[in-house]
């Protein structure tokens, strides 16, 4: 079963990266990018087993790391660190509305932007400006997140539903 | 029943992991890495390849005269760059002629690979490109990448059937360039993408008799050195210099050429041992 859960929760978060990959190939004319790693954390976090949920986090992480210029692992740890902490606090969490779901998603995936931000951005001739990019780039996130979240995380459960692998939500 | 140990010390759990990650090998990590990006690295194909076919689709919808004019069009673009590759060839052979009378060592020789691209990778931390060749082409890593605008980037990455190619745009890149018309080598630095605007870069260590203006930007071109990139293949114009904090040299800006955002298709350089 848990297995089984993995993998269903690992194939949606693939397709969540396809999608928000050719999103940003397009957005490249505009010079947007998007950032949804909030969603790779959030459902595992907040309605799945802490071994199921970090797995997978990790793994979603391992995967946007092979296609990005960081060091490999920063993803997966940094997903993996905000799967703990979401884990650790979803009980005072509102997640059981779908407004409180979503400022929990938001809130992850801000706090996920501004980490990787910090690591990357050391110094350089642009560094005030590049912050000014990111600054663009999270508020883009954040609404494009907003309009996703709600159908991914109805599509995760969903998929779960299907395999016959849903939650029974463990604390 | 009582509880397992990662759910009843979740934050223990992720301290295992984190220090389990960092004392592994180094060649285990990239053959990770190199695991998850060819297991994913069909996914971007194929959406590139729907990208392709739309693209075909979009093309047939063009009438027979529209088709007509444009190869027309194209027969005198072919008929001027047919004289330009006889000129060439004879340019060529009066250098090799030069270097074998002057004993000078041969100019590096390249192999120009043409690849179309998969995915662009434009974000505030890096600017990237994944194309559709890689290892079985001959591509390697630190392989130069050009356009008909210029400077790309260099390959950063290579797999079996794509690479990576870090943008001239990217904060981590770094070359030494000339100012046309100028021998005197200066560094340029990438990292300026606004948002809505266009890519620039930096230049340093610029003398102090180069003067440059918006209205009259100068060209900024590769300079050779280093042995990457070869000579006189265009990066950007400067649009500005200023002299520096310790008056000894000028900083500059560089405005990098638009079309950057929206290739569709490169050219890599493939090194080649001189024929």
């Amino acid at each position: 079963m848990t297995t089984r859960r993995l993998l269903v929760l690992l194939a949606t978060q693939v397709l969540l990266w396809a999608l928000v990959s050719g999103l940003n190939h397009e957005l490249v004319r505009l010079r947007l990018f998007l950032f949804e790693g909030g969603l790779f954390v959030a459902y595992g976090a907040l309605f799945l087993p802490f071994g199921t949920g970090l797995a997978a986090a990790f793994i979603a992480g391992l995967v946007c790391d092979a296609h990005s210029a960081v060091p490999f692992g920063t993803h997966a740890l940094l997903f993996a660190a905000a799967q703990a902490v979401l884990f650790r606090l979803r009980d005072r969490m509102p997640h059981d509305t779908p407004a409180g779901l979503l400022a929990v998603v938001l809130l992850a995936n801000a706090a996920l932007f501004l980490a990787l931000s910090v690591l990357e951005v050391h110094g350089g001739p642009f560094a005030m400006r590049r912050w000014g990019r990111l600054v663009s780039d999270l508020v883009g996130s954040q609404l494009a997140l907003a309009l996703i979240a709600p159908w991914f995380l109805a599509l995760q459960a969903k998929a779960l539903v299907l395999a016959r692998a849903e939650s029974t939500r463990q604390s | 029943m009582p509880r397992r140990f990662d759910q009843n010390r979740p934050f223990a759990t992720l301290g295992i992991i984190v220090a389990a990650w960092l004392i592994l090998p180094v060649g285990f990590k990239a053959l990770v890495r190199a695991s998850f990006f060819e297991l994913t690295a069909p996914v971007a194909q194929a959406a590139s390849y729907v990208r392709d076919l739309q693209e075909y689709w979009s093309l047939r919808l063009h009438t027979e005269s529209e088709l007509i004019e444009a190869g027309r069009d194209l027969a005198r673009v072919n008929a001027s760059y047919a004289l330009s590759v006889q000129q060439v060839a004879d340019l060529q052979t009066e250098i090799s002629r030069l270097e074998s009378a002057l004993r000078l060592p041969p100019r590096p020789h390249y192999r120009e690979e043409a690849a179309r691209v998969v995915q662009r990778d434009f974000s505030g931390w890096w600017q990237r490109l994944v194309i559709r060749k890689g290892s079985s082409s001959g591509i390697t890593v630190g392989c130069p990448v050009v356009f008909t605008g210029g400077v790309v980037g260099r390959v950063s990455e290579v797999h079996t059937f794509s690479s990576v190619v870090e943008m001239i745009s990217s904060p981590d890149v770094r070359l030494a360039a000339v100012i046309e018309g100028d021998t005197r080598p200066v560094a340029y630095q990438g990292g300026d993408n606004p948002t809505f605007g266009p890519a620039k870069g930096s230049i340093e260590f610029v003398p102090l008799d180069i003067f440059a203006h918006a209205d009259s930007p100068r060209s900024l071109v590769t300079s050779g050195l280093g042995g990457q990139f070869p000579p006189g293949l265009k990066i950007g114009d400067v649009v500005r210099v200023a002299p520096s904090a310790d008056g000894l040299f000028k900083t500059g800006e560089v405005r990098l050429d638009l079309r950057l955002a929206e290739l569709d298709e490169v050219t890599v350089l493939v090194p080649e041992a001189q024929p």
